[in-house]
């Protein structure tokens, strides 16, 4: 079994995805008319609008990548994964603004958080199973979407209306400095994927499928499962709250909406939509989520909603392991006939 | 026979459901390196016994020691560490991964690079080798890339075995690794556990319905009944035992040994 492909062989999807992601503004600039060094010097109009609905994708889709790899991969379903996207977005902007601080000290209490809160949800992990742990993981989101909307806590939050104005270092001003924005955003996502593929595949990885296929059976064989379930959880909110940062330094304003059990739900949709437990399915997801809503509420306003979630519904329905797992699926039975038909044709010696 | 250690002994261990004595007052010894089988009609509590010494239930009361430690409260994903492996009779395995990575993740557990999670799984060279061996040793060779729920029961019975025997423990706990078998594919089963026993000096624990089988493979014989022992001795001595022919082999079992 042993596989001695190359690094480029193995994840030729991911590294032609970055290739045309890093091209694309540049492409697009063509269309409007702009010159590559226009849009080097974040001048194209469209280019510009473009790599914001990138930078949107990207950050969903490293917030629905952390979500499979609970989900999908170890079997974890968290009702509260919002939370570890919303305290990073929330303290970056209250670090930034009313602290005052440094980028790097923010980001290094950012992510010294996403492990505190991952240890948080990890205290019930030895004692919960299931559904018990999708419901306490609500309840510990649920207080803090309270607080964060709790009138006592306006000059910090903003409450009800979102954190407003928070200044952003100029050398990633997603107005002025946009393309360099989009390319952050996008290195992060594809280094995070190529992270998780090789966590997957390791041994650590192995045995997070294992628990999520039979935990039981997982502690039987010797394996501390809930070891496991920690690590997991402290790479997944580590991620998160990647993806919570740059939401907070990318929007102008942050609202209280990312911090409640609907956002936790578009993770899930998007990893459903891309194909559970599949990885490149919460990129692929993410991609759909994004645009499927961008069209719709383009050409229907506020009433998208509905028909989005109608879509949703069926899209689950009828195509239960998503876009990526369905496509898995049906390589698995052309290949073989692939095979079969070249064999008919071919001579036989 | 030369007198051999004690490696588990069970003092007054006792398991209650409700009311029910599934488990009653059970004081046996199990010799290290001797196939020690346990047998007894259905409900008698053979398989509570199992998952008191495999630590997958606590007792009520009593203490199981294995090497003359106490094993009480012990996790059970120190167990195999410790050197006791246990087979399920109600098949127990990872129905979605294939053959290869059932195996691989039984034996997986014994290495200690489970941590490294930049490591590539098919690189660990001993783990991947230990797989090979167990997997062609049990017969599932040819499937080894199948998801296990597609096997046959038999052929899932196997890769049971193949789950416990890839950590190569001392004392194996095997709980009807037959159950539900083709009765042409029993001997075959039966040989290789023989085999493991005999060439690695292992203690093997064996409940088996199978009389004939059971008389020929076990160095001693426990009977149980009602959550009680009834009777210990060698195949020839429970054969020849007027109470346990009474009250469970009576009729069942031909005691020409
Ligand atoms: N978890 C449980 N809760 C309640 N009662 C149980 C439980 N497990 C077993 N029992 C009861 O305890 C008794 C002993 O069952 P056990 O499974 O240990 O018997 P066994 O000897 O393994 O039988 P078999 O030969 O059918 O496998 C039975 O009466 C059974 O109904
Ligand atoms: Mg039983």
């Amino acid at each position: 079994m042993k596989n001695n492909s190359s690094f480029l062989t193995k994840n030729r999807g991911i590294l032609i995805f970055f290739a045309v992601m890093l091209l694309a503004p540049f492409l697009i600039g063509l269309f409007e008319g702009s010159t590559p060094l226009m849009i080097w010097g974040n001048q194209g109009s469209l280019s510009k609008f473009i790599e914001g609905l990138g930078i949107e994708i990207f950050i969903l889709a490293l917030f629905a990548l952390s979500f499979d790899l609970l989900f999908g991969i170890t079997g974890l379903l968290s009702f509260g994964h919002a939370m570890f996207f919303a305290v990073a977005a929330y303290l970056t902007g209250i670090a930034l603004k009313t602290l005052a601080m440094p980028f790097w000290g923010v980001v290094l209490l950012v992510l010294l958080a996403a492990i505190v809160q991952a240890l948080l949800f990890s205290l019930v992990l030895p004692r919960v199973k299931g559904i018990t742990f999708t419901l306490v993981s609500l309840g510990l989101a649920s207080v803090f979407h309270i607080i964060v909307m709790s009138s006592d806590m306006i000059n910090l939050t903003g409450a009800d209306v979102g954190l407003q104005g928070v200044p952003v270092p100029a050398f990633i001003s997603p107005v002025t400095e946009r393309l360099r924005f989009y390319v952050i955003a996008l290195t992060l996502l594809v280094a995070t994927y190529l992270f998780y593929r090789r966590f997957v595949a390791s041994p650590t990885g192995r045995v997070c499928v294992a628990i999520r296929e039979n935990e039981d059976r997982a502690k039987m064989l010797g394996y501390n499962t809930t070891i496991f379930k920690v690590v997991v959880m402290i790479i997944s909110s580590l991620t998160a709250a990647t993806a919570g940062m740059l939401h907070a330094l990318y929007q102008p304003s942050i609202s209280p909406s990312i911090a409640d059990l609907g956002f936790t739900v578009t993770g899930l949709l998007i990893v459903l939509i891309g194909g559970v437990g599949t990885l490149s399915g919460a990129i692929v997801g993410a991609f759909a989520f994004r645009l499927l809503d961008f069209t719709l509420r383009r050409f229907m306003g506020e009433s998208a909603s509905f028909i989005t979630g109608a879509i949703y519904v069926i899209f689950v329905l009828f195509v239960p392991y998503g876009i990526v797992g369905t496509i898995r699926m049906r390589q698995l039975r052309t290949k073989p006939g692939w095979q079969r038909l070249l064999g008919m044709v071919k001579p036989k010696n | 026979m030369t007198v051999r250690e004690t490696i588990i002994e069970t003092q007054n261990l006792t398991k209650y459901f409700g009311a029910l004595a599934a488990v009653d007052d059970v004081s046996i010894k199990i010799q290290a390196g001797t196939l020690h089988a346990i047998i007894g009609p259905n409900g008698a509590g053979k398989t509570t016994f199992f998952n008191l010494l495999s630590g997958n239930l606590k007792p009520t009361s009593g203490k199981v020691f294995y090497k003359g430690m106490d094993l009480t409260g012990k996790p059970i994903h120190r167990m195999i560490h410790l050197g006791i492996g246990r087979s399920f009779q109600i098949t127990n395995i990872f129905p979605n991964l294939t053959v290869h990575e059932n195996i691989r993740l039984a034996s997986q557990a014994m290495e200690d690079n489970n941590f490294h999670f930049l490591m590539d799984t098919a690189k660990m060279d001993r783990c991947e080798e230990r797989t090979a061996e167990v997997v062609e040793r049990v017969g599932l060779k040819s499937q080894s890339l199948l998801p296990a729920r597609v096997l046959s029961h038999g052929d899932q019975r196997k890769l049971e075995l193949g789950m416990i025997l890839a950590p190569d423990p001392e004392v194996l706990l095997l709980d009807e690794p037959t159950a539900g078998m083709a009765t042409e594919q029993v001997p075959e089963l039966i040989t290789l556990i023989q085999e493991v026993q005999q060439s690695g000096e292992k203690t093997v624990v064996l409940v088996e319905h199978n009389m004939n089988v059971v008389m020929s493979v076990s160095d001693k014989i426990t009977v149980m009944h009602q959550g009680k022992v009834l009777a210990e001795g060698t195949p020839a001595e429970i054969a020849a035992n007027h109470e346990v022919q009474t009250a469970y082999l009576g009729g069942l079992y031909d005691l020409k040994v």
